[in-house]
């Protein structure tokens, strides 16, 4: 019987499975605080995302900075392979690329770590190690982990159910041979405090009990569910939408509550229409903001075209937008047919057209913003616009590309916010939690986003699917 | 804890480059005069040393060329964690070869971790400290050591004045014994305040005109001084810091007032203490100030004899006693070829360690002469006694040293001081040649030997090519020393009867003058065979009475001495 807690700062060498929301993060917490030796431990997770999660936990429970270091597996790699090149076999030029050739660094970074002299520079660096979020190691970063465990001791801490991500050119290390094989199981977390603690007791034990059933391939029934659970059944007719709206529009039993709502992964497009319907909903935005990334790049001030250009991307992030409407203004007043008094933003339209630049744009999307029946759902996407536009408004500012990938660094840098009523996909959702999840297409769910999605809502679930018996998808 | 693996040197006043990978221990640096061996310990001191600043001057740039940065590198091995931490210096990392002494750029299994500090210092005197490695120079990426890590690492200097150790001031070793801080601080300030008060009161007795002037001139002006100026002692001037708590013996007479050996061999002492935190300690002129036995005591407290060296010791030395105390492998020669300076272990030439003890004096030499025996050595150090009465450079002067070849073994002591990289000589006798292919092989290297006629010792030689008068008083000398029938029998019986002392004194023929000589060289009577007796001969009688003398004696005499001139 694998025991269901553990001391993190005993473990030689080891793996802790921990289900969502059994305290994972709570057990590294007390590792770290009851840590008093002069060396720091080092804590490895996979995202930015993740390294922001668990630092603002840290800090919030106090735990002395010089007790760990906190770093992505990739940014490590790319440090250590830094300061080895020669070792890495690496050229340090590809480091400092944009879009850095991650399977290539982690490989690299293997190759430093085989040596033997580097294994005692980092025992004299650190304590022992700790990696979260262990189901996400992709194949390489797995081969980071493994030698390192030569030079420290490590304990990896993960849920195979819930490893969604894994694609590109380095797939995810196997959960049994490669993983297990070498990190021994030494607990498996079984107390969903999570649920616990928001006093939704019952909804905890049946998630934890869906785990188990999922995991063995079986699958989930919600017309036999707890109270907390509530199913939506939809029929392929127009009357789905609907109900999918409606569910999303569902209420948090607390003022302060939060609700995220799963669209379908694949469609970007799909959850932006979501949010941009339900009220009060926002788009939870992928790390690249490609949309604002592609409109800076294109954006050719000089055109005649400006304004249009401002606008339809304006309408991307803002429901109540019309580019036309206010082309047709424009032209109707520019040929001195207005009867209407010219508004502030046509004013705004006309200046950026008259003397083309930075400001001239943040002043037109402020005013869009400005009107009667406009709501932003993208406030990321708008945030970073707006202050990569600032970036470049400046003497000698940077080209409008560049601030926005460098805008778009600092969202990455900076991890995602909670939104009150957040729409994204599980890939994005993983890690957020809320009082209530409310699932928008279920059908589309395989075992492992069915999982993530069900461990989201502390106190609730709506779960909407034309199946009540999930996953319908391998 | 820390311990130097190489050193380079650029360029650094004597020295336009030095590559030399020292021993964990003691080294002992020896060699002549000015071969910059003092330049090797302040090369470690200056980069090494936990210092904000440096002053250097012109004359610290080689050949006064200032265009040419003065660059010191110091490469450090057996790195305690805190100087191989990741974070701090992963960029910095380097390997170290200890069986070739080459550096890798970054660390490697069979290599050993180190760090490379490196001082420079451009014409503006300006130095700088920093970590060096290759790709960090790439990247254009510089830091130095955090200042923990500097103390850390920072040597103990043993220099003339040992003074600042016996006070808790800065860089004071009494500060790495303990981590004890002196708690005194307010007492000590309340101390100063009362000092200032109390001198107040005297001094305005003292200088009332001087004060009524200021506060007349001040009112007059204007210028804002209060009722009263008063004479007091400046707060800045009356300040205690920790260098002003000092050591004192139980008599309160402070240590400083020790003499200079005793302060020195206690400072070396507690330094042995702090070992674990600052294992490296420089040592100028490890004599200084002290008799023979306490050199002894201060190697022992330095950990000269341990197996494993407590501490890793850099020192000079002009002292046999010291060089004598030291095992060859403790002992680095510094030689300078061109400029370029090569310092190597004593022990890498092959067993040395005999010759060291028996001549520690001739590691502290520039050229060696090895003679034969006794009287050879006597012969020389006479003549050369008798140079220097009449005003001209004595052998030690010009750097020369004189070592007792040990008869047979002349040869093989030659070639093991020429190993060493010693400029050497050997004076030896023709009678017989000991070891003729270590000869061989001296030669070839490059060592000249002197010796007389052929078949001749030095005896024979003598009795043969001095003037008569002179070859009488040589006679006369043994007479006085072994009496007239001593002597007169071991002629009597060295010439079958044929001839007498009295014979010789009356007319000293030829046939007198080879028996002589034969008589004279007996291995167990022999007339001068002890370096005194020869000396005195020397200096007496064959100095001032050379002159008319063969040319087979004369000429490897006149040889040796331009050969010994040569090399000063």
């Amino acid at each position: 019987m694998v025991p269901d807690s553990v001391d993190l700062l005993t473990i030689p060498r080891g793996l802790v499975i921990a289900p969502a929301g059994c305290g994972k993060t709570q057990l590294i917490i007390e590792a770290l605080k009851r840590h008093d030796a002069t060396k720091p431990i080092l804590v490895l997770t996979h995202t930015n995302a993740g390294v922001a999660a668990l630092r603002s936990r840290l800090d919030r429970a106090k735990v002395p900075p010089v007790a760990y270091r906190l770093s992505t597996i990739d940014g490590f790699a790319i440090r250590l392979v830094g300061m080895f090149p020669a070792s890495a076999q690496i050229d340090p030029a590809r480091l400092k690329l944009e879009r850095p050739p991650y399977r290539d660094i982690r490989t690299a970074a293997c190759n430093v770590l085989k040596i033997s002299s580097i294994h005692d520079v980092i025992r004299a660096t650190y304590a022992r190690l700790l990696v979260d979020e262990y189901q996400d190691c992709s194949q390489w970063q797995h081969g980071i982990v493994y030698y390192m465990s030569h030079a420290l001791h490590t304990c990896v801490l993960g849920d195979q159910l819930q490893a969604i991500f894994g694609f590109g050119d380095d797939g995810l290390a196997d959960w049994h041979k490669q993983v297990g094989a070498h990190f021994p199981v030494v607990a498996e977390l079984k107390t969903p405090w999570r649920w616990i603690n928001a006093g939704a007791d019952e909804l905890g034990q049946w998630v934890l009990a869906a785990r188990t059933k999922l995991l063995s391939g079986q699958t989930i029934d919600f017309r036999h569910a707890p109270t907390a659970v509530e199913w939506v059944q939809l029929d392929g007719s127009n009357s789905d939408r609907p109900k999918q709206l409606k569910a999303g529009a569902t209420r948090s039993h607390t003022t302060d509550g939060h609700v995220l709502i799963i669209g379908d992964s694949m469609s970007p497009p799909s959850q932006q229409r979501l949010a941009s319907q339900i009220p009060g909903a926002t788009v939870v935005e992928a790390v690249d903001l490609r949309d604002l990334v592609n409109f800076a790049s294109n954006l050719d001030l000089k055109s005649t075209d400006v304004v249009r250009q401002v606008a339809e991307f304006s309408a991307k992030l803002m429901t109540g937008v019309s580019p036309d409407d206010l082309l047709r203004r424009l032209d109707t007043i520019k040929a001195g047919r207005a009867r209407k008094e010219v508004s502030d933003l046509e004013r705004a339209a006309l200046a950026l057209l008259a003397e083309p630049n930075y400001d001239g744009v943040a002043s037109v999307i402020a005013q869009l913003n400005q009107q009667g029946g406009v709501r932003v759902h993208r406030p990321a996407v708008l945030r970073a616009c707006i202050r990569a536009l600032n970036e470049c408004a400046k003497a000698d500012g940077p080209e409008f590309a560049d601030a926005a990938i460098r805008a778009r660094e600092q969202y990455r840098m900076a991890g995602r916010s909670l939104p009150r009523r957040g729409v994204g996909s599980t890939l994005l959702l993983k890690g957020l939690e809320a009082q209530v999840c409310v699932v928008v297409e279920g059908d589309k769910l395989n075992a492992k986003n069915l999982y993530v999605a069900l461990t989201r809502g502390s106190n609730k679930l709506v779960v909407c699917s034309k199946n009540p018996v999930l996953p319908v998808v391998a | 804890m820390a311990v130097v693996r190489k050193i380079e040197i650029r360029h650094f006043r004597g020295i336009a480059s030095l590559d030399w990978c020292p021993s964990e221990g003691m080294n002992c640096l020896v060699g002549p005069g000015d071969s910059s061996k003092t330049t090797i310990l302040d090369a470690i001191d200056y980069c090494l040393a936990a210092r904000r600043n440096l002053s250097l001057s012109d004359a610290d740039f080689h050949d006064l060329d200032v265009k040419t940065p003065v660059e010191i590198s110091i490469t450090l091995g057996r790195l305690g964690d805190s100087l191989k931490n990741l974070e701090a210096y992963g960029l910095y990392l380097r390997g170290f070869d200890p069986k070739t002494g080459s550096i890798d750029d970054e660390p490697d299994t069979g290599l050993e971790t180190v760090l490379t500090v490196k001082l420079t210092v451009e014409a503006d005197h300006e130095p700088s400290w920093s970590l060096y490695s290759e790709r960090a120079a790439q990247q254009d990426q510089a830091r130095g050591l955090a200042w923990a890590d500097r103390s850390a690492v920072s040597p103990t200097r043993l220099g003339a004045y040992a003074d600042h150790n016996l006070s808790w001031g800065r860089a004071s070793i009494l500060n790495k014994i303990s981590d004890e801080t002196i708690t005194a601080t307010a007492e000590l300030a309340e101390l100063a305040r009362n000092a200032r008060d109390a001198f107040g009161q005297q001094a305005e007795a003292g200088l009332p005109t001087a004060l009524s002037i200021v506060q007349d001139t001040a009112g007059k002006l204007g210028v804002p001084v209060g009722d009263a100026v008063k004479a007091m002692l400046d707060s800045q001037s009356v300040s205690f810091s920790g260098g002003t708590i000092s050591l004192h013996d139980s008599d309160k007479i402070p240590l400083k007032n020790l003499g200079l050996g005793s302060k020195r061999l206690l400072v070396a002492g507690l330094q042995r203490a702090a070992a674990g935190t600052t294992p490296i300690v420089l040592v100028d002129e490890i004599e200084h100030g002290l008799e023979p036995h306490r050199i002894i005591r201060l190697l022992d407290a330095l950990g000269a004899k341990e197996a494993k060296p407590p501490l890793q010791v850099f020192m000079t030395t002009h002292s046999p006693v010291a060089v004598r105390e030291l095992m060859a492998a403790q002992i680095h020669l510094v030689r300078s070829r061109n400029t370029v300076h090569v310092v190597h272990r004593a022990s890498d030439v092959g067993d040395v360690q005999g010759t060291i003890r028996l001549f520690p004096e001739a590691l502290l030499a520039r050229s060696v002469i090895v003679c034969e025996g006794a009287t050879e050595h006597g012969l020389l150090r006479g003549l050369d006694q008798y140079r220097v009465a009449n005003g001209k450079v004595s052998l030690t002067a010009r750097n020369a040293a004189i070592v007792d070849g040990g008869g047979d073994n002349v040869f093989k002591r030659a070639r093991a001081i020429q190993l060493l990289g010693y400029r050497t000589a050997v004076l030896h006798d023709s009678d017989k040649i000991p070891t003729p292919d270590i000869k061989a092989e001296f030669e070839t290297s490059g060592g000249p030997t002197f010796s007389w006629s052929a078949g001749c010792a030095l005896e024979e030689e003598l009795f043969l090519s001095l003037p008569e008068k002179t070859a009488q008083q040589l006679l006369n000398y043994a007479v006085e020393r072994r009496g007239e029938k001593a002597i007169d029998d071991q002629i009597r019986s060295a010439s079958n009867g044929k001839i007498t002392l009295a014979g010789c004194r009356a007319d000293l023929t030829q046939e007198m003058r080879t028996l002589l000589g034969k008589a004279s060289k007996a291995k167990t009577s022999g007339w001068y065979k002890t370096i005194s007796d020869m000396e005195v001969v020397a200096r007496d009688i064959i100095g001032p009475g050379a002159n008319g003398s063969a040319a087979s004696l004369t000429g490897p005499i006149n040889a040796l001495t331009k050969w010994i001139a040569d090399g000063a």
